[in-house]
Formats: structure tokens, sequence, C-alpha cells
């Protein structure tokens, strides 16, 4: 069971570094998206300064929680993009048939297809994250805490496009309704949730998991609280599971295709 | 020993139907119409261990559907598919340490890496340690010259440099099965004898069963001792290839070149399938007009040349396929 478990860590580990490698084919692409990556996401720093100079407090938020905020959901986000890219490119890959490969391979189906792409920009996330807590923000404590809630929100991020992206399995077209809900993911990530009542604030805290993910992590770090803090361990571990099952049912639905080629 | 056996193995794909133009599209949105396609239908056949097997049939007569269910990839709506003993939708990851696949029309490997690296990473998929991995690697690269590009990226190697580096690739665990879906599409005639010969090679010396889909007639003649063909999803014929050679070649071909234009034999038995000037083209049944007695009903004094030959199997084989879908 270990050797298994070894084994298949050495596969997915092989695939994220034959990804970054294929990358960085190209140096200045590799840079440049990287950098530009970062400078986008600065810019958003901008219109926070001029609206946290009309009003100290916007829904319960100061200007350095809104950095957290910004930093966790870029951290998050851009974890899941350089591990996971493929799960957020699920149903371009059912509807070919794209999934063929990696069946016909001794290996856990779900980990070997997620694996299988990264995305360069998303570095600049990453970097972009972890550049705003420690200007901002830095404490030893608030920074073991953020990894830690980069690693929950990375994998609810990606629990929450592998079920998105599971409903092509029973739904044509539902990759437009899926992305549609990944891009709310990452908008809504973006604000503080103390702007949101009623129906908003219940959908991102149970339809979009954005409040388990990014705002509950927030809380914790600006007051410490155990109880959350198993709440947030407990619905991550909880969607993935959800999200597993939910992949491989839709599989047994899996249709196949004979169009070309499996890898670009 | 068998080792693939299927029993009834049956699967249905559901198509969404609609009518044309915008109207039609609205409709289906709220009178969605499914349509049931059977591409698989109650096929049984066994494969024993050794065997090569060429698995064939026109466009959707369920070939591919047929090796992806024997592989693990769909999942089959009714009957039975034992492969190496193993259920291959329950036993997917098992099944695939035995197995090979190559799909002619997709590719596995990374193009940004070289068939080294690439040879690696499914080294690593199949568990090998890097020692076995290596090994192996040295020894298929000899069997298939890989040496002189086995480190150049692949995305730089020709299209039959490619497919020998997949079929490698699948080779990498030594596998009991290789199914082997076109793996000779697109290739050049050189090529292609090349990767048929080094498959003959592997059958004969390492015993591995070969599972065979191709349109290729010159795949299946020159790598296969058994056929299955199948159309609209059902098995037309199972025979060896020798039978079918025996039973569908008692028809001759046989063109004649004369020294002017003569009127062509006619005789019960004697068909005329072309005539040109002095050069006529005529099919021979011999259940009904002996070879000897058709040569007789040409004048020999005017014949220049004379060729006798067997229908190509590729006729037959659309003969076959024809007579399935009239349902003779």
């Amino acid at each position: 069971m270990l050797t298994a478990v070894k084994n298949q860590l050495r596969v997915c580990g092989l695939s994220v570094r034959y990804n970054i490698m294929r990358e960085m084919l190209n140096r200045v692409t590799f840079l440049t998206n990287i950098g530009f990556m970062i400078l986008n996401n600065a810019t958003f720093i901008v219109q926070w300064i001029i609206l946290f100079h009309l009003k100290e407090d916007i829904g319960g938020y100061h200007m350095s929680d809104v950095m957290l905020l910004w930093g966790l959901a870029a951290s998050s986000y851009g974890l899941s993009r350089i591990l996971f890219a493929r799960a957020f490119a699920l149903p371009g890959l059912i509807i070919n048939g794209k999934l063929d490969a990696y069946l016909v391979q001794p290996k856990n189906v779900l980990l070997s297809v997620i694996t299988s792409a990264t995305n360069t920009s998303a570095i600049g996330d990453l970097i972009y994250g972890y550049l705003i807590v420690c200007l901002f923000c830095f404490s030893v404590s608030r920074l073991l805490l953020f990894t830690l809630f980069t690693i929950t929100g990375t994998v609810i991020v990606t629990a929450f496009a592998l079920l998105m992206g599971s409903l092509t399995f029973w739904f044509v077209r539902a990759d437009a309704f899926g992305d549609n809900m990944i891009n709310c993911l990452i908008s809504f990530s973006t604000y503080p949730d103390g702007i949101f009542q009623g129906t908003a604030r219940f959908l991102l805290y149970n339809i979009i998991p954005v409040g388990m993910a990014i705002y509950q992590p927030i809380h914790i770090m600006i007051e410490f609280d155990v109880r959350s803090l198993l709440t947030v361990l407990g619905y991550t571990i909880l969607l993935s599971a959800i999200a597993i099952l939910v992949f491989y049912r839709g599989l047994r639905r899996y249709s196949s295709s004979n169009l070309m080629e499996v890898r670009q | 020993m068998n080792v693939i056996e299927t029993e009834n193995l049956s699967k249905t794909f559901r198509v969404k139907q609609k009518e044309k133009g915008i109207a039609g599209s609205m409709r289906a949105i709220f009178h969605p119409q499914i349509k049931e396609i059977p591409a698989v239908n109650r096929v049984s056949f066994s494969v024993e261990e050794g065997e090569a097997l060429a698995f064939i049939g026109p466009n959707g007569a369920g070939k591919s559907t047929t090796i992806k269910m024997l592989t693990g990839i769909l999942y089959p709506d009714g009957g039975r598919a034992e492969v190496l003993g193993m259920d291959p939708s329950r036993k997917r990851k098992p099944l695939a340490c035995k197995i090979g696949t190559v799909f002619g029309q997709k590719e596995q490997l990374w193009t940004h890496l070289t068939p080294y690296d690439n040879f690696r990473f499914f080294g690593a998929i199949y568990d090998l340690s890097d020692k076995e991995t290596e090994s192996r690697i040295r020894e298929l690269a000899d069997i298939f010259d890989l040496n002189s590009f086995v480190n150049t990226p692949v995305r730089s190697l020709s299209l039959g440099q490619r497919i020998r580096c997949e079929i490698v690739a699948s080779l990498i665990h030594r596998p009991r099965i290789l199914f082997l879906d076109e793996p000779t599409i697109g290739l050049d005639p050189v090529v292609k004898e090349n990767i048929r010969s080094l498959i003959r090679q592997m059958n004969k010396e390492l015993h591995t069963t070969i599972f065979l889909t191709s349109h290729d007639i010159g795949d299946i003649e020159k790598l296969c001792k058994r056929i299955i063909i199948v159309n609209n999803g059902q098995i037309v014929l199972d025979n060896s290839m020798s039978h079918l050679k025996y039973h569908y070649l008692n028809r001759k071909i046989l063109e004649v070149k004369q020294q002017e234009e003569t009127a062509p034999p006619t005789a019960e038995g004697i068909t005329v399938l072309k005539q040109k000037g002095s050069h006529i083209k005529l099919e021979v049944d011999t259940g009904v007009l002996r070879i000897n007695d058709a040569l007789r009903l040409i004048n020999a004094e005017h014949v220049e040349d004379i060729t006798i030959s067997n229908i190509p199997l590729e006729s037959i084989i659309t003969e076959i396929y024809k007579s399935a879908d009239a349902g003779i």
C-alpha cells in the first residue's frame, strides 16, 4: 500500500516536473508570463488604496486584511493551477475522448489526469500571494497558517473545478456553466465577505465554496479559532471526497472518441 | 489457454438527435430526443495466448469500442469480458500492468521530451526500478533501432520514428497482450513493413498476443493468422486467414493482353471486369468453370501476355461487409 502511494507520488512528481520543463522551453515567455501575472495582480492594490482612503472599513476589513485576502486567493488559485491545471480543463478532455491515455495506465486516473498540465502564469499568482503576506502582514505564525490555508484553498478550488468539470459526463455544454461557477469563485474571493448579505452570503458559503476556501481562513488568520480551523479542514476533506466520488461515477459514463492526439 | 474471453459483450451509446436549423435547436432544448446506438451488440469470442488476431470492420463497426472495453477504457452495458482472467472494468490497474496499447490516431508521448525521457516516465508509471527501466530501454532501442534518435525531442521526429517510440513505450513493461488500433495509419510502405516485422518478431519470439485492428490489408495479411470481421456491432466472420482465403478465393482474376482487339470470351462463370483495346480483365468463378477451360476459350495465337491472380483480400473483405449489411 505504502509502495503504491510512493510510486503514485513519484509519477505525479515526474509529471509536474515535465510540465514545468515544457513551459520553460521558451525562457522569455516563461519569465514574462510570471512577471506580468504579478504585475496584473498588483494593479488591484492601487484600487484598494483609493477605496480605503475614502472609507476606513469595508465590510469589516481593513487594508491589511484585504491584502491578506488577495494574497490567499492568489496563492490558492495559483498553486491549484500549477499542480492540477487539468482539473480546469476536464470538460475538453471528456468531450474529446482524451482520458483514454490515462485509463490504460496502472495508476490513479484522477491524479494522472489533473497533474498532466501546468499553467506558467499561476507561478506568478503563487509568488504574488507570498510577497503580499511578507510585505503587508508578516508574522511567522501567520506565514505558517497562510501556507496551511493555501493548501486547503488549493484542494477546495481543485475539488470544485473537478466537480464542475465532471458535470460534462452527464450534460453536454456543462463546461460553460462550470467555467462561470469557477469564475464566480475567483471573483468573489477578492472581495471582503462582509459586503455580501442574505442570499449572496448563503451562496458563497454553501454553493460556491469561496467561504471555506478564502473567507473563513482569513478570519482565522485575523483571530485564531480552533473550531473554525477544524471546520475548514473537515470541509476540505468532505468536498474532496464528494468531487472524487462524482468524478468516478461520471467516468462510468465516459464514451471516449476517435479524435486525434492526447497530449499537447 | 485463453487470454481474452467475451460473452455477449454489448455497449450502447446514447446520442442526442436534433432537427435541422435554429428551430430544431430550440425544440431540442424542451423536447430532447435521444437515440440509442448499439456500438457493440452481443459479441462473443476468445483469443488464445500467443495468437495474432485481426479484428476488423468498416468505420463505426464497433472495433475500437470493443478494444476500449477490453482495455478498461469503457464500461460495457451488458455481457462479460475477461482479459488475462480479469474483468477490465473492475481490475483496470492490475490489468494495465499486463497489457500494452498503441492507438495509431492518439499519441501518448510527451512531445517536448526525448524518447529516452518518455520511456523513463513510462517506466515509473509501470513501477519499474531505474535499473530495470534503463536495461529495458537499451534492449528495446536495439530491437526497434532507436539509438540514432533516442535523445531527440519527440516533436522533431518523423511519423514513423514516433510510432516506433509509441510501440516501445507500450512494451516497456513486457505486456502479455498488445492491443494495436491502426498502428500503421499514415506511414509510408517502408516504415509500415518495418513496424510489421517488429510486431511479428515480438509475437514469435516473446509469444506476445497481438490484437490488431486496421483498415490496412497488408497489416492483416502479414501479421495475423486469424481474422474476426465485425459489422454493425456484430461478428460476421470468425475464422483463420487460410480458411478465409480458401473459401473466398474460388474466383481468379485473368488479365490478357492480345496483339489485336478481339471480343472477350463468353461462358457461364466468366465476368468481364474491364476491356480497353486489346487488354481484357476477366473474373473466373472456378466453382462453375475450371481455369483450364477458361484459358481454352482464349485464342492463344493472339496472346501477348497473360496473368492469373487471386482476388485481392481487400475485395473479399469489402464483399463480406456488404453481404453483412444486406443481411445475407
